[in-house]
């Protein structure tokens, strides 16, 4: 089976500095994979890349198949690929409802529907006619998250699910994570959280620096002499 | 609240039809003028209130239509109220020539490509002198259709109002929106933005070349200076900061405010007038940066329909 | 039009071009390092040249001060005027949303110049210091032009010291390059808009005192100086300061040589297109910048 991402040799600078310098690597559907790395080791800027955010100097991106990198990224996204970002963005001005209403095509009742369906997953049903900027940091992480889901996209990159967030509210997101892999979903998730990494992903990456340093089951990088390296002194 | 106002509304409407019957030439003008401000401060509102990407150059519509419907009239005989609907159409052409590139721009960049747009516009119609009349200006066969001309800024300017209520509580307008709150975030979850922003510029151009149209009939000469100017920009986009950008009667509030702040400076202090609305500008921007509506939308927490 | 073109004109639209050019990246300079410290598009640019050139006229008319002189006078001046803009009103919408800090500026600049209509009149100004050119072979040079280039150059090339080799400057160029990193290693971000704007302020001010020679001075006469300044941004790439140097020297060189096929008038529209032609094609400028 053809790998659903496939990422290869992919560079990007910014001025003189290859934020990612080279960097290959293919997601197989319906796995959970886990992207590490210490500060400044290129994560997000290949997130953006992957989701056409950025633009690869170098390099090729295939998504089912079929060549992305250079599509913007509305045009990613309705091939099947969602994000959420490191610093929420969800629209402030808009209620937590419309929030989710804006992303989807479907016609507006059905569109509803599935709008107040995920908010009941995550048990905001009452929140849906507040605006996304008056509620809680947490509450706010949670509606990006579902509004990822509004379309049904095969795979979802999460960019630093844990950051900010409670104990309680991280296992709903990580069981909802865990369901959408069930469901056949496939999800890269970047985080620095490391026991939300060991204990959830299938695959780690590991970059270091713009490189891929090593790649394989969360118990094997653990234990990786170049990867404690990498983090010396965390 | 919400039973009063549309009835309120209605009883405007009717006073307003009924104004010109007992009105002197002189006050039907004066009204004529208040309803295109309106139009204005409204079309203004749509690209720049919603999608948050500021047009500095907005007036280019308005004598864009000006030009290209009293052009229709002179050289080509119509009837004023198609030239103008003409106009109209002249200057949603331009919006897509002018928005398919410089949308495609971030905010600043945008801002003052429709400041230069302004310019360039104002010395193409110069430099065609053989059509334009350039600097002579260009005048209209002798009319007198005040009254008629009332009703049609008013039928624009409630116009464009219709629109923007429709827009604000559609998904279209919800999307325009998300472009304004966070571009990068509306591209991510599937808003082609570029295409959203044309529709808007294309949208908010539309009525300022029909009242261009309608206000160059309405004087009977038109000359570059008098349809291309920076105050006329500065004035739509006080009235619409000042009442609420982003509202829907934000701006009908603010021209009607500012338009009887002009009418009772204007014609006096020249200078001193436009200083008050660079110093309101500012004034709005630090301290109620949405406007009056705006703030009493938070303060309330009304509706987006106001 | 048919008109014979010879290499001498040529030459002579290099020569103009570059000393016209030379102002351009000047004034160029101030509105971009405001824009790259603060991603502020300061449309008040114009008012601020405006002002130096009045405060040069002024100095001229009253106790007959040499308006290169007057340099010693106007600079520092706008220097604090920007500062006191930077403090009091923009400081307050650095961090909102960019459509704030494009309208404030823009109220700024309308009451600026009308401050100056009211203050000033809108009659016409000049400064009668320096006329005539150098003829040198078949081409003329003018001397206010010359003088004016001269000093430009001058200035431009002490801000450039200034930016590369003390302190304050390096502190300058890291804050444009990042905020963020600028602050963990301990620079006031604060202290360095303020005195951004403020020298910003300046040099606008500075090309104001240089063109009162050779202009008619009048309230509005900054406004073409933004979208020039704007477009010289555009052209060398923001955030790229010596861009700015070749992307005035350029706008400077078009400029003259569209007004051999172009008339007057039409030549006013020349900056537009190519503002339009580059953000088509090269948004990051003609040299690697940041959009």
């Amino acid at each position: 089976m053809a790998p659903l991402l496939e990422v290869r040799s992919v560079v990007k600078r910014f001025g003189g500095v290859a934020a990612v310098g080279g960097v290959s690597l293919a997601l197989e559907p319906g796995r959970i994979y886990g992207l590490i790395g210490p500060n400044g080791s290129g994560k997000t800027t290949l997130f953006n890349c992957i989701t056409g955010v950025d633009r690869a100097d170098e390099g090729e991106i295939h998504f089912k198949g079929r060549r992305i990198d250079g599509l913007k990224p509305h045009q990613i996204f309705h091939l099947g690929m969602g994000r959420t970002f490191q610093v929420i963005r969800v629209f402030p001005e808009l209620t937590a409802l419309e929030n989710l209403l804006v992303v989807t095509t479907a016609g507006y009742a059905e569109a509803e529907r599935r709008a107040r369906e995920l908010l009941a997953l995550v048990k905001l049903e009452r929140l849906g006619g507040e605006f996304a900027g008056n509620l809680s940091y947490g509450q706010q992480k949670l509606v990006e998250f579902i509004r990822v889901l509004m379309t049904d996209p095969e795979l979802i990159l999460l960019d630093e699910p844990a950051a900010g967030v409670n104990r309680t509210l991280l296992n709903e997101l990580l069981e909802a994570v865990r369901r959408l892999r069930d469901q056949g979903k496939t999800v890269l998730l970047v985080e620095h959280d490391m026991k939300v990494v060991m204990g959830l992903c299938e695959t780690v990456f590991v970059l270091d620096h713009g490189e891929k340093l090593a790649e394989g089951a969360p118990g094997v990088i653990q234990a990786d002499e170049r990867v404690i390296e990498a983090y010396f002194g965390r | 609240m919400k039973r009063w106002f549309p009835v309120a509304l209605a009883v405007l409407a009717v006073g307003l039809a009924l104004y010109p019957l007992q009105a002197t030439g002189y006050g039907v003008r004066v009204m004529l003028q208040l309803f295109m401000w309106v139009a204005l401060a409204q079309s203004w509102n749509l690209i720049s209130g919603l999608t948050g990407y500021v047009s500095f150059g907005h007036v280019v519509f308005f004598g864009t239509g000006a030009y290209a419907s009293s052009l229709l009239i002179v050289k080509l005989g119509w009837a004023w109220p198609l030239a103008c609907l003409g106009g109209g159409v002249v200057a949603a052409g331009l919006a897509f020539l002018i928005g398919w590139p410089c949308l495609r721009l971030k905010g600043p960049y945008f801002a003052i490509a429709t400041l230069g747009l302004n310019e360039v516009m104002r010395v193409v119609v110069s430099y065609y002198e053989g059509l334009t009349g350039g600097g002579n200006g260009l005048s209209l066969p002798t009319l007198d259709a005040s009254v008629e001309i009332y009703y049609a800024m008013g039928l624009v300017a409630a116009a464009v109002t219709a629109v923007t209520y429709v827009i604000v509580t559609s998904r279209f307008g919800l999307r325009l929106m998300t472009i304004r709150e966070d571009e990068v975030a509306a591209e991510a979850m599937g808003i082609d933005t570029h295409r959203y922003k044309l529709y808007a510029f294309l949208l908010s151009a539309a009525a300022p070349g029909v009242v261009g149209g309608l206000s160059a009939r309405d004087q009977g000469y038109i000359e570059p200076l008098s349809v291309f100017p920076l105050i006329m920009t500065i004035t739509m986009i006080v009235m619409a900061l000042f009442g609420g950008k982003g509202t829907i009667w934000g701006p009908v509030l603010g021209g009607f405010v500012l338009f009887a702040f002009q009418e009772a400076v204007w014609a006096h202090f020249i200078y001193l007038h436009q200083l008050l609305f660079g110093a309101i500008i500012v004034a709005v921007v630090l301290l109620m940066p949405r406007g009056i509506l705006g703030v009493l939308q938070q303060k309330y927490n009304l509706p987006r329909t106001i | 039009m048919g008109v014979l073109i010879t290499p001498s004109m040529i030459g002579q639209v290099v020569i103009s071009g570059l000393l016209a050019g030379s102002l351009y990246a000047m004034v160029a300079l101030g509105l971009g390092l405001i824009f790259g410290v603060m991603r502020v598009l300061n449309v008040a640019h114009g008012p601020l040249l405006m002002m130096g050139a009045y405060t040069t006229f002024w100095l001229f008319q009253g106790i007959g001060f040499n308006p290169y002189l007057s340099l010693l006078v106007s600079m520092p001046l706008l220097f604090l005027v920007g500062a006191a803009l930077q403090r009091f009103l923009v400081r307050r919408v650095v961090d909102a949303p960019e459509l704030s800090s494009l309208l404030l500026t823009f109220g700024v600049s309308i009451a600026l110049v009308n401050l100056a209509q009211l203050a000033f009149t809108s009659d016409l100004r000049a400064v009668e210091y320096l006329t005539g050119s150098f003829v040198v072979g078949p081409f003329a040079l003018s001397k206010p032009r010359l003088a004016t280039c001269g000093f430009a150059i001058a200035i431009t090339l002490g801000a450039f010291v200034f930016l590369r080799s003390t302190r304050l400057g390096k502190a300058i160029r890291a804050v444009s390059q990042s905020r963020e990193v600028a602050q963990v290693c301990g620079i006031d971000v604060q202290r360095i808009h303020l005195i951004t704007f403020g020298i910003g302020s300046a040099l606008a001010a500075a090309g104001g005192s240089l063109v009162a020679v050779m202009v008619a001075i009048q309230p509005e006469m900054g406004q073409v100086y933004t979208f020039k300044s704007f477009l010289v941004i555009v052209l060398g790439g923001a955030g790229n300061y010596p861009g700015a140097l070749l992307g005035g020297l350029l706008l400077g060189l078009v400029e003259q040589l569209a007004s051999l096929f172009l008339t007057a008038q039409v030549n006013e529209a020349v900056a537009y297109v190519l503002l339009v032609l580059v953000l088509l094609i090269r948004p990051t400028g003609l040299l690697k910048g940041r959009v």
